[in-house]
């Protein structure tokens, strides 16, 4: 009876608070302004978020760590129905679970010290990972040491509770304990009374109560908010792989407010994100700036952001909106938003599925379009895609230049054709890449495709501009692109560039544009698969491949550019140690490519060292933007002489001319 | 303080220069424009000066065809207060544009600083402020990279020939034609661009403001291209070889030696 009152009282003191808590921060996420994304798809949900959270797929992509977690895991959900009876017979000693009868009792039992142990395998693990082998990106946090030790605690009360209750209640199932009863008889030869041993079973319970107890008051205010956030995080994240940017409606009046200014700009989903995060790091060990010396890790932005919505909480939960201090602070700074290349290494590496480029594009957003503060060297390129609809200072008139005298068609003289080829900024304007499209022509002409150009009624498709934050160009110049594809009715489109590819694919349809879009990496795999092209020339004896961050984990695009490589004769394809979705950027993504790189190493220097430790005399790339990097990063190794970087369009005319 | 920002509407920087078929003229069919870059450094000091003194406004005018109403909005998106179109026919001088714009300001209130860019980048006169200051009795600075304001005295850093630069101190009201260097225009924000394309633009007719055909002083005619450049010539040899057949051509063929 008097434990029953003592429970009644600590556990409502407990639950209370920690309930408390937990309103708070539900309010907190409700009081979240930005638009909430749509979430439809319920039953691809649940099959999706029962492997990622019950099969711990995600966790379980880093194999070490990921099994001790799934043992973690999977351990406290089974110790909780133990716990759960625990609580139920000290509010009255009738409500044992043996109910479900003699051999499922015995079960439950066995289950428990069964995954006490199988916790303490993982716990003791994780603390060996933490304490001892350190990896550099998880950091020291004393909220992890705390963690572990609640956790530890409570494994060794368990089997102390059981041993202690096995010599002092001998109960009828004693035997399931089928590792305690081995502890039990080493206590046993402390030669304690058996009321001693009742006694000291009720403390360890006791312990283990309290223990339970004071880590769910603990819970709200810590990291470990993890087992109640990723959950539904995992349920709700963006389920394809493709991802457009969220397209903001300029026309709606209402919206006063472009982009994220205060941290409740942001939506109740970036609100989860943050509340999901329990700082494994995994992000910042794959983020090229990070990787870099910038000031931006992934982790340290969803952390400083959650500590921007802790410091803010009353203000906002006082309906004082306008008193909120920003959403740029002196942690996350105007550099840690501009370092960001948008590669989103993070997100694909995330095992509760956080997506950091949403909140560094509504940061962006923000900066540019409310604020207009941004790197200096960026207004020009915004003046000329407004005005010249291209980055590069060069005039709409020139567009089609390049293809003068290859007898190309514009879709303006109405042939028929098979595929409209869009050519990008970069092969229209830039003399490396002018290169690449004319082999690309070659290539296309060689499989006898039907295909023509916009020409001069081309336009930059506004992915830098989009990317930098500036929406309100991006968008004129989606619409005017839109306008113009629909009015020749194209269906098919190819294209050499990712970030052209990114945004006609995913990004056109909120504008009224849908098309089939490919990327010169899948065409040309097609076309070697059909056997209308023939590789026949040896081109090089080793190449290495670099992924394109929008072809690759933006799209899903990873063995095609591979399988023409290896399509042509007599050719080693080798990787870097980073492919394929673990691919290190070339530093040009998110509009990076029109920003001076002032901090740390530089990102394009650091990922041609990658590829030269191949010591592939060839470095292919799929990309225009990569091509620039990777190019300058051979001529300031000074390796101009023995390497080349050459797109997968070059290598594909080579060895089929 | 009044603050008056006079701007021109011109072809953009990137164009590729066509002729009228008369020779009358540039050909700007389809032409994108902008609003010429030395107006940006000046609109750019109006807008800085206004913000560091409240209670100022900063007006922008044009002279030009209704096509020029474009550069006033670019120019509200940056953060002026009012806007002016003188409308003038395409084709007019410097001295009616000058007289235009002089004989608006009178009527407006009375200026503190009127400014200009240095030239326009279409016909590059670099003429207008100076017409304007000697129209209203008051001084111009031209060319101007910096300057410091301290109440009715302003001291203006221009640039002058041999890349050197001098200081001239000049009273209050005046004209300034900014030039490179002044300061880093700003990005319009996306509230200001909205605001500016309800924004009131008030319409003056040249003729109300005494503008007749006379003030024409000049009409062009007659342009041509300038002659394709010619391939370069590489002189082979060891040095002295060279640096001889260098000076013999500077002689014979460049005639500057």
């Amino acid at each position: 009876m008097l434990q029953t009152v003592a429970f009644v009282i600590v556990a409502g003191i407990a639950f209370g608070y920690s309930g408390f808590r937990f309103a708070k921060l539900f309010q907190l996420l409700k009081s979240m302004k930005g638009r909430t994304p749509k979430f439809g798809r319920v039953a691809e949900r649940i099959v999706t978020a029962t492997v990622d959270i019950l099969g711990q797929r995600a966790v379980l992509r880093d194999p070490w760590i990921g099994v001790a977690h799934t043992m973690i895991f999977w351990g406290f959900l089974i110790i909780t129905l133990g716990t759960l009876e625990q609580f139920a017979m000290t509010l009255n000693e009738g409500w044992t679970f043996e109910f479900i009868g003699q051999t499922a009792y015995s079960a439950l039992i066995w289950s428990q010290d069964f995954f006490t142990a199988f916790v303490l395998y993982g716990i003791l693990y994780a603390a060996y990972r933490r304490l001892v082998k350190r990896p550099k990106n998880l950091g020291q946090s004393q909220d992890a040491n705390n963690i572990l030790m609640f956790t530890g605690s409570l494994m060794v009360s368990i089997f102390l509770m059981n041993s202690f209750h096995v010599l002092g209640s001998d109960p009828w199932f004693k035997d399931s304990y089928f590792i305690s009863k081995h502890l039990a008889s080493v206590f046993g030869g402390l030669g304690f009374s058996t009321e001693t041993n009742h006694g000291l079973y009720i403390f360890f319970k006791w312990l283990h109560m309290s223990l339970v107890l004071g880590f769910a008051m603990y819970i709200p205010g810590s990291k470990h908010l993890h087992i109640l956030a990723a959950g539904p995080n995992t349920a709700l994240k963006h389920l394809d792989v493709a991802k457009g940017m969220r397209t903001l409606n300029f026309a709606d009046e209402t919206l006063t407010q472009y982009g994220a200014a205060k941290i409740t700009d942001l939506s109740w989903k970036d609100a989860l994100d943050l509340y999901s995060c329990t700082e494994c790091g995994r992000c910042e060990a794959l983020c090229p700036a990070w990787n870099t010396e910038k000031p931006l890790s992934p982790k340290s932005i969803i952390i400083d952001m959650k500590k921007n919505l802790y410091a803010n909480k009353d203000l906002i939960l006082a309906g004082k909106a306008d008193e909120v201090t920003s959403l740029i602070d002196a942690r996350v700074t105007d550099d840690v938003i501009w370092a960001c290349t948008s590669c989103r290494a993070c997100e694909v590496a995330c095992p509760v599925f956080i997506e950091h480029t949403d909140k560094i594009f509504d940061a962006r957003r923000n900066l540019v379009m409310m604020e207009s503060r941004f790197p200096v060297e960026v207004q020009p390129v915004f003046k000329n895609m407004e005005t010249n609809g291209t980055p590069w200072a060069f005039s709409a008139s020139e567009r089609a230049n390049w293809a003068e005298g290859l007898g190309i068609p514009t879709m303006a003289e109405n042939p028929t054709i098979e595929v409209l080829l869009w050519v990008g900024c970069a092969g229209s304007y830039d003399e490396r890449n002018k290169n690449v499209l004319k082999s690309f022509v070659n290539v296309l002409k060689r499989a006898e495709v039907k295909f023509a150009i916009l020409g001069t009624e081309e336009q930059c498709t506004g992915d830098a501009a989009r990317r930098i934050g500036n929406e309100y160009l991006f968008q004129s110049l989606a619409q005017t692109n839109v306008e113009t594809l629909n009015r020749y009715a194209v269906k098919d489109i190819v294209t050499a560039c990712p970030h052209c590819f990114n945004t006609l694919k995913n990004e056109y349809k909120d504008f009224g544009g849908t098309y089939n879009v490919m990327h010169h990496s899948e065409f040309m795999a097609k076309l070697v698969a059909t056997g209308k092209l023939k590789p026949t020339q040896e081109v090089a004896k080793k190449i290495t491949f670099h992924d394109s961050c929008y072809l690759g984990r933006w799209n899903n695009v990873y063995e095609e550019p591979r399988s023409v490589i290896s399509a042509i004769p007599n050719v080693e394809l080798v990787e870097m140690k980073q492919n394929r979705k673990d691919g290190m950027c070339c530093g040009a993504g998110g509009g990076r490519m029109w920003m001076e790189e002032t901090i740390g190493r530089r990102v394009n220097v650091v990922r041609t060292e990658q590829a030269l430790e191949t010591g592939a005399p060839v470095i292919a790339s799929s990309c225009p933007f990569c091509m620039t990097m990777l190019s300058d990063g051979v001529k300031t190794k000074d390796k101009v002489d023995s390497v080349r970087v050459l797109d997968i369009a070059e290598l594909m005319d080579a060895s089929t001319s | 303080m009044n603050l008056y920002v006079c701007i021109k509407r011109v072809p953009d920087t990137e164009m590729k220069v066509k002729l009228k078929a008369d020779n009358s003229g540039v050909d700007l069919a389809g032409v994108k424009t902008i609003l010429s870059p030395y107006d940006e450094f000046a609109v750019e000091e109006a807008l800085r000066v206004k913000e560091k003194n409240a209670g100022s406004t900063v007006t922008a005018i044009t002279a030009g065809p209704a096509e020029a109403i474009e550069v006033l909005r670019t120019a509200l998106a940056m953060g002026c207060d009012n806007a002016i179109h003188i409308e003038l026919a395409d084709g007019s001088d410097s001295n009616m544009a000058a007289k235009a714009i002089a004989e608006c300001l009178k009527k407006e209130a009375p200026a503190d600083l009127i400014y200009f860019g240095k030239e326009a980048i279409d016909d590059g006169a670099a003429m207008v402020p100076q017409m304007v200051a000697a129209r209203m009795g008051i001084p111009s600075v031209t060319i101007v990279t910096g300057i410091e304001y301290s109440g009715a005295t302003i001291k203006c850093k221009r640039e002058i020939e041999g890349g050197s630069s001098e200081t001239v101190e000049v009273t209050l009201p005046t004209v300034i034609a900014a030039s490179k260097g002044l300061n880093e225009p700003r990005y319009a924000t996306l509230p200001n661009i909205m605001k500016a394309k309800k924004k009131e633009v008030k319409a003056i007719k040249a003729s109300d403001l005494g503008v007749a055909a006379s003030d024409q002083k000049v009409k062009l005619s007659n342009f041509q291209m300038p002659p394709p450049k010619a391939a370069g010539k590489k002189i082979e040899g060891d040095a002295a070889a060279q640096a001889k057949a260098l000076v013999q051509l500077l002689h014979t063929e460049a005639k500057v030696v």
